[in-house]
């Protein structure tokens, strides 16, 4: 008897404790999920009552907007860009620098450094650096003559050539830290006894590193396939999706749809609620498929590789 | 015994420096860029030719992006939203962290199974207009209270962050206090908080990363309200000004405005900051 109401007690102070959080996690995650998965069927500018339009929303995706599927392509074309050039160059860095010393600590305070500034603010730093004309990029590159003319980095043939350098830039130091947790986990024995059998640096790479690192690098892969898909704040500030859509990724042409594409704000600028939680719901069905068809294929990998 | 150093070893090892230098160049320079470009004049920005360091100390430049585009006050903003986001942040996420690692209760499983799942599902910015709608129902919108509430959200990542740690604790040093009578709130606090503090100083540094950076949902929140803005919405915001845009000084000063707080918090703590980010590796 006791016992119980010493139970209930604690069941009763083990929900109030978790309430701030739940209830948090309940408003700003799940709700607008619902939120989005009702309204995706509606037409709403915000001002005129919302009306109830069935599938229109999706049939216009699918048949009518030009524009969405450009993004939907640029989205591939800057996540497989940005992930060609990150993982191989943060994975070098983390061999490089895996040993308990100093100086490599430095190196990997260095590297990591972007990874804590705002994108946002970087992007307006970008930006300058690469403007046409006045930019410091185009400077050096004319001054050691590796181009006569100034290249046009935010023009359609080069933004998103730009695009991915900038978000290449802020996150390498987060995917270092990644293989090199990956690294760690790698017990040290292995290593000595590979030195006992006089194992070269090379054979203890191909032999034992890169074996050993198989399943943390899937999960790296993974996560920056959907971190990349997601990716937008440096795009929205550096080019707004422009020039002619050339930069234009699947969330900031949701953002587009909500809020104008400048934050001066167009005056003939009519949000479209419904058709950008539809446009929101069919983007993060492409990214979950992608994921799952990575998932897939690598485990077709694996069982080739046993 | 000493190493011999043979010719091969020496080129591997000038490769290896070389290309880790660039690698960090690459990431130095466009902040030192920065910080530089804000104590340099306009016309030495924009038409160039000048050296790596300014002709002329312009540290004036700080003062006119203070006065004339009001950034003492969205820099206030900015303290008072990331000081509401890092205590909400650690107060939810530990109480809820610790009753994940410690306590059975029905819903548990399925609560945990939703949080995995939202790690992962995001429909970007279309979340923010259901979330204002809300704050206003409340009549949250007019002050930063109500961003904080948003901008703190779930923390999904770091309820598991302190879920883990928790979990590493031995039981006994909470069970045995919970057992003589003490209240689930009492031990939570009496024990368990002093003895996840190193946990708790990295979700504090990435609450307050978060929250100092991020510029979508701020952006987003303070549509109309412009006492509302954060620093980082302000910068970005003076490329779309007609009369700034033109002010590359002024601009970079903003920048920096913005960067030096974060990059002085990360100077003393780069060793939790990668620590933290490798803990939530392991573990995910």
């Amino acid at each position: 008897m006791r016992k119980k109401k010493r139970s209930t007690r604690g069941l009763v102070q083990t929900y109030a404790m978790l309430a701030p959080n739940l209830l948090l996690f309940l408003a700003t995650s799940v709700y607008p999920i619902l939120w989005a998965l009702r309204y995706m069927f509606v037409e709403y500018d915000g001002i005129n009552p919302a009306k109830f339009v069935g599938l229109d929303n999706f049939v216009r995706i699918f048949t009518r907007d030009d524009v969405y599927w450009q993004a939907v392509r640029n989205t591939l074309v800057f996540a497989s860009g940005k992930i060609i050039i990150v993982i191989p160059l943060a994975f070098i860095v983390a061999i490089l620098i895996n040993k308990p010393k100093r100086l490599y600590g430095f190196v990997q305070a260095v590297i990591f450094s972007p990874t804590i500034m705002s994108a946002a603010v970087m992007a307006l730093v970008f930006y300058l650096l690469f403007n046409v004309y006045n930019g410091e990029i185009n400077r050096m590159l004319m001054a050691i003559g590796l181009t006569k003319i100034p290249i046009n980095w935010l023009g359609f043939d080069m933004a998103m050539v730009t695009v991915i350098i900038i978000s290449v830039w802020g996150s390498i130091g987060n995917y270092m830290v990644y293989f090199l947790a990956g690294l760690q986990q790698i017990p040290l024995e292995m290593y000595e006894s590979a030195d006992i059998d006089g194992a070269s640096t090379r054979q203890k790479l191909f032999r034992i590193t890169l074996p050993l690192l198989g399943p943390v690098l899937k999960i790296i892969l993974m996560l920056s396939i959907i971190f990349a898909f997601m990716d937008m704040q440096s795009i929205m500030v550096l080019t707004q999706g422009g020039p002619f859509q050339a930069t234009n990724v699947m969330y900031l042409y949701v953002y587009q749809l909500y809020y104008s594409s400048s934050s001066a704000g167009g005056g003939s600028f009519r949000p479209q609620y419904g058709y950008g939680a539809a446009v929101s719901v069919v983007s993060a069905c492409i990214v979950g498929a992608v994921t799952v068809i990575y998932l897939f294929l690598s485990r077709k990998l694996d069982k080739l590789s046993d | 015994m000493k190493k011999k150093i043979t010719p091969v070893k020496l080129l591997i090892n000038i490769v290896k420096w070389a290309f880790l230098l660039a690698i960090m160049a690459f990431t130095v320079y466009p902040v030192i860029y920065a910080a530089l470009g804000s104590v340099k004049s306009n016309f030495e920005l924009t038409l160039g030719g000048g050296g790596v360091l300014p002709d002329k100390w312009m540290f004036s430049n700080y003062v006119t992006a203070f006065k004339a585009n009001n950034f003492g006050r969205y820099t206030i903003n900015s303290l008072i939203l990331s000081a509401m986001v890092t205590a909400l942040a650690l107060i939810t996420a530990s109480m809820a962290g610790y009753v994940f690692a410690r306590r059975e209760f029905p819903g548990k499983r399925i609560i945990l199974m939703t949080y995995t799942s939202m790690m992962f599902i995001s429909l970007g910015s279309v979340t923010l207009f259901p979330l204002y709608s809300l704050l206003k129902a409340i009549g949250l919108t007019k002050n930063l209270f109500g961003m904080a509430l948003i901008m703190t959200g779930g923390q999904i990542a770091s309820v598991f962050l302190i879920m883990g740690f928790v979990r590493s604790i031995p039981r006994e040093l909470d069970e045995a206090a919970y057992i003589d009578g003490c209240s689930l709130f009492k031990v939570y606090y009496m024990i368990i908080l002093p003895t996840i503090r190193p946990i708790l100083a990295v979700v504090l540094l990435f609450s307050f990363r978060m929250s100092w950076n991020d510029y979508i949902t701020p952006l987003v929140m303070s549509i109309g309200t412009e006492n509302l803005r954060t620093l980082t919405v302000a910068v970005v915001e003076l490329k779309y000004s007609m009369q700034a845009a033109a002010e590359w000084h002024i601009m970079l000063a903003g920048a920096s405005i913005a960067l030096i707080p974060i990059l002085i918090v990360y100077l003393f703590t780069h060793k939790q900051f990668i620590a933290g980010l490798t803990a939530g590796a392991v573990k995910g």
